[in-house]
């Protein structure tokens, strides 16, 4: 009961600062939230849709006019452009007006009409991934489509039935399932993890800056005094209120991205729930931890800002850790954000049972234990430490 | 005093704000953190994560129905790919997802009973292809892969159907109308290619940002009413204090600049297509904008910690806006506004395109001129703002200087009367 009310008591303190100083209710709130809708709002498409396509037509003829039509009428292509050369659609790619050109050679239709099997070229610009390989989906649909067109007619003339061309065309039918995404919706795939992430950030920072502001001010003796000089009682009282708010505002996350979105989550609410609990409190030991370990404001901060940064790319979201050198993979295991992603994807995304998520599990829960190695040099820096800027 | 040795004073006085800069630098370590350190090394721990550009042998597993001639051609097609490796076959589905929930593997291709029964029968034949759409990289390779295989043994299926006589014959009737995809730029399409460029820019620009803040915030924190401008003679001019403050940090910057665009791109074999006069046409602007806006934003830091508050987490927002992970048509137009106020936009398009894709300055001319814009305007800004600090701790310095008269008037009128 004792330890409760000075919990209460430290808390009530840290609630003051909070709010005093006006940088934590921006980079508590205003900013996570920025994110959210940042992320939220620049892949609002899903796919990104009708992206400038280039043609060098040479050949002009029906044929190939229906084509381009064809190319056109595509989610992820608009053709924007026409060229008279290779060469002046080449310099718009680089000057950025489009993205690919299809190139139609001299003599395309000639050739197919009279079974000499034409060539026609796609150029994509491959420097940026994303974009280079939707485009060139289109491209390849395009031309099988083109290809069967010929044979299709060719069959009908003949007198097949449906079935038959369909079963000449394309003996082997492939029937895709996109197991919970089956629009390849990018905004599931990158807000998931990167507003999280940018959350993940903030938790860092805030835990060890609050802490190196009390060194910095020369108030540790003071909420050390508070707490009663017991070092469990200080951490428990200042991070209970910085911990509400952090799950308030990841339960907004979840609220705005399953509610209002309406993201997918096959695997329930209380997936939901548990993995807003271990982020925030993985999130604040890693934070106490890095303080802990260099009580410096400066240094303390830097590593969680340099952690949080790193933590986008090792997570694993975007490029696989699996094709990742193994050294790094191993290194992956040293960020909470990876973790996340992955229980996130096992239980919340896809649904499957806890126990296949169960080491990131641990892995979380020790993070949210960490401090407990550094609490004693929390308090000594606390007592003894005089601050030098 | 002559016009000349005003502008000689002038001089002197912004060398000695440049030279008391680059001490206060050298001896801040957090500042050397942001400015030495973090350029050096992050650009080589992001060449080794992304070392491998492309993921292969994506494994995936097998539930093979048919137990055909032509099923076990499929399973062996698709196991010899270079992107999907079969690690195992599953007896039913559900035994195959047990598999993908553990993590073994990404995929599941499930191949029925009546497959080989179709395709004998000139019927069409199907296969099922389940993926784990948790990573979008495996989900292409898995799905690629089939498509590929499928496609492949289709060809000899039809060629086996029509009855030709040649093989130019199979391949007319497989595919009247042939074609080709030409990657251009990153021909293997790997990732770190695509979009390491773009990291390596943009980390100039926020180690610059953040290194220029907790200068500021130091300086602050040393002055006795926290202000930004010292009270010295040589800090009484805005012009002085931008010059000299500016030239520290664009000298530490030529060097850094130099590094990240040209050494780590040849450390790593990255593409490198832009030849030196163009680099530093393109370098010079968008030095010269990231050191006026770092300037300029350091003044709304307090407490020098607070910037990388600030800054640190605009950075994957930043890389989304430049339009490398996320095609540039496809930003809303609002976020295309705000991505102009950052020089990393203007800079990481210009030399994504000058070095990846070999485009001259003159591709880039708008870029550019829009990283000259952005130099000229916070240069104004920066003026603005430290004009405004000028100011401030002038009348801080007026204040202390009136409270110090007062009170030695009082001590003397106290002696006076004693």
């Amino acid at each position: 009961m004792k330890y409760l009310f000075l919990i209460l008591t430290v808390a009530r303190r840290e609630c003051k600062i909070l709010y005093v100083n006006r940088i934590y209710f921006f980079s508590m709130v205003v900013f996570p939230l920025l994110a959210l809708f940042f992320f939220t709002s620049l892949m609002r498409e899903g796919l990104p849709e009708d992206m400038p396509v280039g043609i060098v037509d040479l050949d002009n003829t029906t044929t190939t006019r229906s084509l381009v039509r064809r190319l056109d009428a595509f989610q992820s292509s608009e053709v924007v452009a026409r060229f008279p050369s290779v060469a002046a659609a080449r310099r718009a790619v680089q000057e950025n007006e489009i993205y690919a050109f299809l190139y139609i050679p001299k003599g395309t239709t000639d050739a197919l009409l009279s079974s000499r099997r034409p060539k026609i070229s796609y150029y994509y610009n491959m420097s940026s991934v994303m974009s280079g390989s939707l485009l060139m989906k289109d491209m390849k649909v395009i031309s099988n489509l083109g290809s069967a067109a010929v044979g299709q007619a060719t069959m009908q003339a003949k007198g097949y039935t449906h079935d038959q061309i369909m079963a000449f065309i394309q003996p082997i039918r492939i029937d895709l399932h996109q197991v919970a995404n089956p629009w390849t919706n990018y905004n599931l795939y990158l807000s998931t993890v990167f507003v999280p992430g940018v959350m993940m950030l903030f938790m860092f920072l805030i835990s060890a800056y609050s802490l190196g502001m009390e060194l910095k001010f020369g108030r540790g003796k003071e909420w050390m005094g508070k707490a009663d000089n017991n070092i469990v009682v200080a951490i428990l009282g200042k991070f209970l209120p910085q911990a509400v708010v952090f799950l308030l505002l990841i339960f907004f996350y979840e609220f705005y991205i399953y509610d209002v979105l309406h993201f997918p989550h096959v695997g329930g609410w209380w997936y939901i729930v548990l993995l807003a609990l271990l982020e925030v409190f993985s999130s604040i030991g890693f934070g106490i931890f890095a303080f802990g370990l260099m009580p410096s404001l400066r240094m303390s901060m830097s590593v969680c800002s340099l952690w949080g940064v790193l933590s986008f790319s090792l997570a694993g979201s975007a490029f696989p850790v699996m094709g990742m050198d193994t050294p790094i993979q191993s290194l992956t295991w040293l960020f909470p954000l990876r973790h996340y992603y992955m229980l996130y994807q096992i239980t919340v995304f896809n649904g499957y049972p806890l126990i296949d998520a169960w080491f990131h599990l641990v892995a979380l829960v020790g993070f949210t234990l960490l401090p407990w190695f550094v609490i004693y040099k929390i308090k000594n820096a606390m007592l003894t430490y005089v601050y030098i800027p | 005093m002559s016009i000349f040795r005003k502008i000689y004073n002038w001089l002197e006085d912004a060398a000695y704000v440049w030279r008391f800069e680059m001490k206060q630098v050298f001896r801040d370590e957090g500042v050397l953190i942001f400015f030495i350190i973090v350029p050096l090394a992050y650009p080589l721990l992001y060449s080794w994560i992304y070392n491998n550009e492309v993921v292969h042998d994506v494994p995936v597993v097998v539930v093979d129905q048919s137990h055909s001639h032509l099923s076990r051609e499929f399973v062996r097609l698709c196991d010899a790919s270079p992107d999907v490796k079969i690690v195992c076959y599953a007896e039913d589905l559900d035994d195959a997802q047990s598999l993908v929930s553990r993590q073994i593997v990404k995929g599941i291709y499930l191949i029925p009973s009546d497959f080989d029964t179709h395709i004998n029968r000139m019927e069409q034949a199907t296969v099922s292809v389940y993926c784990d759409m948790a990573l979008i990289l495996a989900y292409k390779a898995i799905y690629m892969t089939s498509v590929a295989v499928t496609q492949k043994m289709g060809e000899e299926i039809q060629a086996k159907v029509a009855g030709n006589y040649t093989v130019r014959e199979d391949l007319i009737t497989s595919r009247p109308l042939d074609f080709e995809d030409v990657p251009m730029f990153n021909p293997q399409g790997g990732y770190g290619t695509s979009i390491l460029p773009a990291v390596l820019m943009l980390i100039l620009q926020q180690t610059l940002v953040l290194g220029i803040g907790l200068a500021a915030g130091t300086a602050r924190e040393w002055s006795r009413y926290s202000d930004l401008v010292p009270i010295h003679k040589c800090y009484s001019g805005v012009g002085r204090i931008v010059t000299g403050k500016s030239l520290c940090y664009v000298m530490v910057y030529a060097v850094m600049g130099a590094f990240l665009t040209i050494v780590v791109p040849r450390l790593f074999h990255f593409i490198q297509l832009a030849t030196w006069q163009d680099l530093l046409a393109l370098m010079i602007p968008y030095l010269l904008s990231c050191v006026f806006f770092g300037m300029t934003v350091s003044c709304l830091v307090h407490y020098r910690e607070n910037v990388m508050l600030l800054v640190v987490f605009i950075s994957l927002p930043l890389l989304f806006l430049s339009g490398i992970s996320w095609p540039q048509s496809a930003i809303p137009g609002y976020w295309q506004g705000v991505s102009w106020l950052f020089p990393s936009t203007f800079g990481v398009r210009a030399y994504v395109r000058m070095n990846t894709m070999g485009a001259t300055l003159g591709d880039v001319v708008t870029e550019v001129r829009c990283l000259w814009g952005l130099v000229v305007f916070y240069l104004c800004m920066a003026c603005v703002v430290y004009s405004f600090e000028v100011r401030l701790s002038r009348r801080h310095a007026q204040a202390r200087l009136a409270h110090l008269r007062k009170k030695r008037e009082l001590r003397l009128q106290l002696k006076a009367r004693r």
